[in-house]
């Protein structure tokens, strides 16, 4: 998968929205097959269910046009996450270009945390929330070192995958989440547990690659549980910090306000919806939840620009070192 | 068992909180279930023998979360842990241990290897690491580590697709039960080098293109059982091909 820029420019609206082409003919293809009254009937079922799982997100996005731009998609792409849940096969190489747009996302949104951490809306936390932010900013700039590392012996160049200068995180809940811990918690917990689920979403495809994938769901692995790791100590500060209503684990039968992808998928040998089982999400679940951020924000947001901003072009193997912003905190 | 392979460090680690001193004591805190069950059973304790292909694979999980399960329902009840957060995720967790064996034993179905009442712990052990909040708190994490070891390092030997998806799906709750606990004890959610039972010399380089702090490295099946065997709470020899 390539991040590339495309127009989608629906007739309701003019909001550009930064998704891969494959997500537009996926489309394409159930647009084709909307007369069928089976495919509908799913469509129209699992269409009900993703949109109860992103109903927080599209009710608290900024811009109207924004959110039923998203809905849009939510509406055309979801019966794929029925059929293509385990057979939309991805190539190793393609899996770690998808895992690292996500990595470098996650790197850049701790690296702004720790910016508001300094002297933001972050800036009134208590230590062990700084010591999380740092500690999980470094992890994810390292797995962007160590994909950007791995990408080239596939056949990819780890300076074509990119995220904007400055990504539109205020669209996850409709402001800006570095402004105070409350949303930036919240926010973090949606990131964290989304990216568990979607490295998990990419086992099947990395095993399926026989001895060409091993490599890369050794490191899709390792990654995987970390990430859980995170997600389970962003719930844990939300609890002891806020009196937040959560636990490391994910709750049986989650809500939407919990998490934001189909975490109780039905149908599966595996109980999803038990709080013993972690879900999974489709690239195209992600893609659709976190294409409003691959968007260049609208303008600039309360919280001041790291320095330096987001490395775009330059080879991010170095971009732990590179960074200065949290070495001040330790 | 592959009792031999040097693990000094984690040696230490595991004294430092007192999982080797505590032999012969307490022996009366343990559940009633447990403690019957390794009576009647010491000195003929089934050996385990995992192959080296998927079924071998989930039931060597299954182990794993046997003993998870028994650690916490034994936890529970060792009146030691009085923290109501703390004894909710010792409930919790224990009960989402169960959950995986329930999950995994009907999975595989005629293939299962062995019963629970196979199992033989040993009480000396058993009671040495329920000795106080502390000891079973850092159990917990220690037992919640490896488990994220080993699934990892279980994964792409695994032949099944849907079988390494449910794996993903269990060592994720087993990365969020390590977080959690380690959050409860004031550590960091992720596994500093100096909690790390494996060097990484010893690593299978095969298996780990990645090590360090932001990873969870792949352990092998054998080095799992080194570690298991070191806790000293089962009496189950382990062999087969999987682990040799």
């Amino acid at each position: 998968m390539k991040i590339t820029i495309n127009l989608m420019l629906q007739p309701f609206n003019r909001v550009l929205l930064r998704l891969p082409s494959y997500l537009i003919s996926q489309c394409s293809h159930i647009v084709q097959t909307v007369g069928q009254a089976v495919g509908q009937k799913i469509s129209q079922k699992i269409s009900q269910k993703i949109s109860q799982k992103t109903a927080r997100v599209q009710r608290l996005a900024s811009g109207t046009a924004l959110v039923f731009s998203l809905s849009l998609l939510l509406l055309c792409l979801s019966p794929t996450s029925a059929a293509h849940a385990q057979d939309a096969v991805l190539t190793p190489r393609q899996v770690t270009e998808y895992a690292l747009t996500l990595e470098k996302l996650e790197a850049d949104f701790y690296r702004r945390a720790v910016v508001a951490a300094q002297s933001g809306g972050l800036s009134g936390v208590p230590q062990a929330a700084k010591d999380v932010i740092v500690s999980y900013g470094q992890d994810e700039a390292q797995h962007v070192a160590d994909l950007s590392a791995v990408l080239p012996a596939l056949g990819g160049d780890p300076n074509a995958i990119t995220i904007p200068t400055n990504p539109n995180y205020s669209a996850i809940l409709g402001r800006d989440p570095f402004a105070n811990p409350t949303d930036f918690l919240l926010v973090g917990q949606y990131v964290e547990d989304l990216g568990v689920a979607a490295y998990k979403g990419q086992v099947q495809n990395l095993l399926a690659a026989g001895d060409a994938g091993k490599t890369v769901l050794a490191a899709a692995l390792a990654i995987h549980s970390v990430e859980a790791r995170h997600a389970a100590g962003v719930r844990y500060l939300r609890s002891t910090l806020l009196g937040a209503d959560v636990n490391p684990w994910i709750s049986a039968n989650a809500s939407s306000s919990e998490v934001i992808y189909n975490e109780n998928r039905m149908g599966s040998p595996i109980p999803f919806s038990s709080d013993a089982f972690d879900g999974y999400a489709t690239q195209s679940e992600v893609l659709a939840l976190v294409g409003p951020v691959l968007t260049e924000a609208p303008m600039p947001t309360a919280t001041p620009r790291p320095n330096p901003p987001m490395p775009e072009t330059e080879d991010n193997s170095t971009a732990p070192a590179q960074n200065n912003s949290p070495r001040a905190l330790w | 068992m592959k009792q031999q392979m040097t693990l000094s460090a984690s040696r230490r680690d595991l004294m430092k909180w007192g999982l080797w001193g505590f032999a012969g004591l307490a022996v009366a805190t343990l559940p009633k279930a447990v403690q019957a069950q390794s009576i009647a059973q010491s000195g003929t304790a089934a050996t385990l023998t995992f192959n080296a292909d998927d079924i071998g694979i989930l039931n060597f999980a299954l182990l794993l979360e046997e003993l998870e399960a028994a650690f916490y329902a034994a936890a529970a009840g060792s009146g030691n842990i009085t923290d109501p957060q703390e004894l909710n995720y010792v409930r919790v967790l224990g009960g989402q241990e169960a959950a995986h064996v329930t999950f995994l034993r009907s999975v595989l179905g005629d293939d299962v290897l062995f019963e629970t009442a196979d199992l033989s712990f040993n009480p000396d052990g058993l009671s040495a690491i329920l000795s106080d909040r502390d000891t079973i708190l850092n159990t917990a994490v220690t037992l919640e580590d490896v488990g994220v070891h080993a699934y990892n390092g279980a994964g792409p030997s695994l032949t099944n697709p849907t079988y390494i998806l449910a794996a993903g799906s269990i060592v994720s709750v087993e990365a969020r039960h390590a977080g959690g606990v380690r959050a409860l004890l004031g550590k960091p959610t992720t596994e500093p080098d100096s909690d790390r039972l494996i060097a990484d010399a010893d690593l299978v380089a095969s298996l780990n293109p990645l090590k360090g702090k932001a990873y969870d490295e792949l352990y092998s099946p054998m080095q799992i059982v080194s570690i298991v065997g070191s806790l000293g709470i089962l009496n189950n020899p382990i062999n087969g091909a999987l682990v040799a």
